[in-house]
């Protein structure tokens, strides 16, 4: 037997658990949700997701090509981003959006770092947070048999009732992955497995909890809580975003910080913004703190820990006080932590008084636009009643997303009435929400109508604030206006269009009109 | 006392392979090579030459100074040559080479009984001495010298090691069951050193009929205990053992005998046991030859001196086509790669594992990035960071590598590399940085000088 053997070094067996492995068990964990996605939202879903994963495949075997790398797309990792941000987005995003978010996150955030484990943020939400910011319109809206409406957080936020069961099942009006019972069954296996860290999505689930409980201004109502949980992609982020390995500490202890961390600033997120995207910028952020954890938080070996010193020179079972129990970067990161959300609490209480107080100046000055020859502006019980019945919803069936915002009395110097300002909200803008005044006088005819809020295309849709336009309206006595798509328009009740701007043209005839329609059934009434 | 230490790793044990099958003893034919440094320290100095005739059971190494072994020839015999022959852990080594004449005469006197009863604890470690007894476990301490504390009366636990954690090797757990009266014995001839001690044997749970044989074996006796530990692997290095005995974490700086604690293998006892009460030197020990190229394996009394592939033979040679791409001598975490079976088996050779795929070559041809998934620190039994102290090392950060991270405090046992799902060679790693840094230190040392 003179053959040389193999000779190398120890040791000489290996777990059977490769990186392709637990790659593919990530990827099959998220498949249940997927395919609940796939089978709530249709086809057009399959489509998303297939985009985002091929593209993001795509992508990093292009640049494993290009920058002459061993080729890494097939140990799986791209396919989870790619998945993961689909599961991130709405159902009817146009196609272009999943490919751009892909190459955004594998070209950018994971390969121009270094590739698998160098990301410093969770590529698929960077990407989603890229995406977000550059389409905001495309990537908030959710459109159910054609119609958009708003997801189950944004509703709970407005304080309205969400099914709960339905957004634990899965939901047509959020992302693909809203199914938290395939994304609760996937995490736990996950974890079962012992794949992702239990330290991580537990601290963000219960830091989270707790901070709702806390500060939702609902207590500890499991409802309520439950609701909050089953929404906005909680459990996908405590699962598979949060526990992303590149992206979160190494050691336990700062693992769970890291947790609260996301939990904390989640639920902060949820109570203080309106945005019901708010989960993934808690984890990114997160993330960012990552590398200042580990700095800070890593265990020192069992040798040289304070419990191993005292029980060498003998006194076994020396006891603990809280104070060596606690480690110090644990209290300065909280520090931190506590610090800087109560600052942006601060900032938040700070500016939201100036920012209603403008508001409410520029209702106030759209009023008197609208009604220039009121000297005050007083309110009436039974109108604010009718107000209060509607209950901020959408007004009416034919006049779109319009709102009804506020009624206003115009009297003169004398005490009499010289008419009524209606201020409305119409969510059907190109790029957000409208807000106009209308103004209608004793005789029920419109002197004019004003904006408070209009966030239109520059050149297109924010033409509809030029007189052109809005002056159509004033001197007409009407019960309703009809917009004119061709221009031209001679009859009374006719309105041209903004040219090249007939969403925003349509929306605030559909709002002039919910305005008229409150006032001849409502207001008119409590006269 | 808690029956397992923190960290540990899971591998297949392959252990079914030989566990059931007894103790069988095997003999050479042809030379016996004999090095002269089979253990820590300095190599024994030869005491015999070209053409001498030697017995079975003689002193043909002296020990020279008081870190070293006895060398002891296991056959009859002239000796053919005193040169430098390859062993196995790759090296260049003095050996002597016996032709061996196949007739085993003994020296006189070997094997029979005496009566320890009233021995000195001088008398006791002579013998020990005497018999060339290094730590059959694998490191090769001179046990003499390991049994020798500076404050005998401050060892609180004698930790018998029968762990055995190591996947393939069933040799010690064999012994015990076999030989647990002698193993007994030798375990109370070393309290007798200690009078403050109490001795454990530490056994892992997968070895039932060893643990209910030693328990057996030390039930007379209350200062014997028999502890059955979790199956792991680990459990069988010292610092687990001291952890999972006597609760007790020391760095690197320290000894097992400043915590208190002397640590033996199981086969180091039994051979205390021959050593002190029948006066037999060490010259033959258990082995075990497995593996899934192997014919036939099993557990074997071999003499130390012959070679693998002759060992092999004798055992019933390789399966049918079996192609070995790998020979493991000391289990397949911890122990080492032979480039020949043409080498000599030594006091610390506890089995060799004939494999036909080597893990290590598919490991390195799926190496991937590292995940950071954490999975080297969960299994780290000293407590260590390495997937940062690769990072640091990456970085060429040594100060960090040694202050911050505690890299010296590795024991290269192994698990991180094990466990690694992308395949980093993270213990070859920590072996290299930490070699560079005590060379550096020395470097530093002598300068000063």
């Amino acid at each position: 037997m003179n053959q040389t053997l193999n000779i190398s070094p120890v040791p000489h067996v290996r777990d059977r658990w490769t990186t392709m492995f637990i790659m593919r068990a990530v990827i099959l964990s998220m498949l249940p949700a997927t395919i609940v996605g796939i089978a709530i939202n249709g086809f057009h879903a399959f489509l998303v997701a297939a985009c985002s994963v091929v593209a993001a495949v795509l992508t990093e075997l292009l640049f494993d090509r290009f920058a002459k790398k061993p080729d890494t797309w097939k140990d799986g990792s791209a396919v989870i981003t790619g998945l993961m941000l689909a599961l991130t987005l709405s159902p009817s995003v146009p196609l272009f959006l999943p490919i751009l978010g892909s190459v955004f996150a594998i070209l950018i955030v994971k390969c121009c770092f270094g590739g698998l484990g160098k990301n410093f943020v969770n590529p698929a939400l960077a990407a989603r947070c890229f995406l977000l910011i550059s389409f905001g319109t495309l990537m908030t809206t959710y459109t159910v048999d054609g119609v958009s409406s708003a997801t189950p957080v944004a509703m709970l936020m407005q304080g309205k009732a969400v099914n709960i069961t339905k957004m634990f099942l899965g939901v047509p009006n959020d992302v693909i992955g809203s199914s938290t019972a395939c994304m609760l069954l996937g995490g736990l296996v996950l974890w079962a497995m012992d794949i992702i860290h239990g330290e991580i999505c537990f601290s963000v689930l219960i830091s989270f909890t707790v901070f709702m409980g806390l500060f939702g201004g609902q207590g500890f109502d499991p409802k309520y809580l439950l609701a909050h949980i089953c929404g906005g992609g909680v459990v996908m982020g405590a699962f598979f975003m949060a526990s992303d390995y590149a992206t979160s500490p190494v050691s336990k202890l700062g693992q769970m910080v890291y947790g609260i961390i996301i939990g904390v600033l989640g639920g902060l997120f949820r109570v203080k913004s309106g945005a019901s995207d708010s989960f993934s910028y808690s984890i990114i952020i997160g993330n960012l703190f990552v590398p200042l954890i580990d700095m800070f938080i890593y265990p020192k070996p069992f040798a040289y820990t304070r419990k191993a010193i005292a029980m060498r020179s003998g006194e076994a079972g020396a006891k603990k006080s809280l104070k060596d129990s606690i480690p110090k970067p644990v209290v300065v990161l909280t520090v931190i932590a506590l610090i800087s959300g109560i600052a942006l609490s601060g900032v938040y209480a700070m500016t939201k008084d100036t920012i209603e107080a403008q508001k409410r100046a520029a209702k106030a000055a759209s009023y008197r636009s609208v009604l220039p020859d009121a000297a005050s502006f007083e309110f009436d019980d039974a109108v604010e009643e009718a107000l209060a019945d509607l209950d901020g919803d959408i007004y009416g069936t034919n006049f779109g997303r319009a709102m009804i915002r506020e009624v206003v009395i115009g009297k003169d110097d004398t005490g009499s009435i010289i008419g009524h300002a209606i201020s409305v909200t119409s969510g059907d803008g190109f790029d957000g929400d409208i807000t106009l005044s209308v103004g209608i006088d004793s005789n029920g005819t419109v002197t004019g109508i004003s904006f408070t809020e209009l966030n239109e295309t520059p050149g297109m849709g924010m033409r509809a604030g030029e007189p052109a336009f809005k002056d159509q309206f004033s001197g007409k006595t009407v019960t309703q206006f009809i917009l004119n798509k061709t221009g031209g328009s001679t009859a009374e009740n006719e309105i041209d269009s903004v040219s090249g701007a007939s969403t925003t043209s349509g929306a605030v005839v559909n709002a002039v009109n919910a305005a008229l329609d409150f006032y001849y059934s409502v207001v008119k009434g409590a006269m | 006392m808690k029956n397992t230490f923190r960290g540990g790793v899971h591998p297949i044990s392959h252990k079914e392979l030989t566990r059931d099958v007894p103790l069988r003893v095997l003999n050479a034919k042809g030379e016996m090579v004999f090095p002269l440094l089979q253990h820590i320290g300095k190599p024994a100095k030869p005491l015999v030459k070209k053409g001498d005739e030697v017995l079975a059971g003689q002193k043909i190494g002296e020990a020279d100074g008081l870190i070293s072994a006895h060398v002891i020839s296991s056959c009859s015999g002239k000796v053919k040559a005193v040169e430098k022959r390859r062993v196995q852990n790759g090296q260049m080594v003095e050996c002597i080479v016996v032709d061996n004449d196949g007739q085993y005469s003994r020296m006189e006197g070997i094997g029979v009984r005496q009566d320890i009863s009233s021995l000195s604890k001088e008398e006791i470690l002579r013998r020990i001495r005497e018999a060339g007894i290094v730590g059959l476990g694998g490191a090769g301490f001179p046990t003499h010298v390991k049994l020798s504390p500076k404050n005998p009366d401050a060892i609180r636990y004698v930790i018998a090691n029968g762990s055995e954690c190591e996947p393939y090797l069933t040799g010690t757990d064999q012994l015990m069951r076999s030989q647990a009266d002698s193993i007994a014995e030798g375990l109370s001839l070393m309290l007798r050193l200690f009078p403050n001690a109490e001795g454990v044997i530490v056994i892992e749970d997968n070895k039932p009929e060893a643990i209910e044989a030693m328990r057996k074996a030390s039930a007379g006796n209350d200062k014997l205990s028999v502890l059955a530990a979790k199956a792991k692997y680990g459990q069988g290095g010292e610092k687990m053992l001291i952890e999972t005995v006597a609760g007790i974490n020391y760095p690197s700086s320290m000894l097992p005998a400043e915590v208190g604690c002397i640590v033996q293998n199981a086969c180091t006892i039994y051979a205390i046991d021959r050593a002190v009460a029948y006066l037999e030197p060490l010259f033959t020990h258990t082995f075990t030859l497995t593996g899934d190229a192997v014919k036939t394996p099993g557990n074997f009394i071999v003499r130390d001196g012959m070679s693998f592939s002759e060992l092999i033979e004798a055992a019933g040679g390789l399966k049918e086509g079996a192609v070995v791409k790998k020979a493991i001598v000391g289990g397949p975490i911890m122990g080492i790669a032979i480039p020949n079976l043409d080498v000599p088996i030594q006091k610390t050779s506890s089995g060799v594992a004939l494999v036909t795929v080597d893990q290590s070559e598919v490991a390195a041809s799926i190496m991937t990035s590292c995940l950071r998934c954490g999975r080297c620190t969960t299994v780290c039994p000293v407590g260590l960071l390495p997937q940062m102290l690769a990072d640091a090392v990456q970085a060429g950060d040594l100060e960090r590598y040694e202050k911050k991270l505690y890299g010296l405090e590795c024991i290269q046992c192994g698990c991180c590399s094990y466990i690694c799902p992308a395949k980093r060679p993270l213990t070859q790693t920590f072996m290299r940085t930490k070699a560079e840094i005590l060379a550096q230190k020395r470097a530093a040392v002598g300068g000063k000088k």
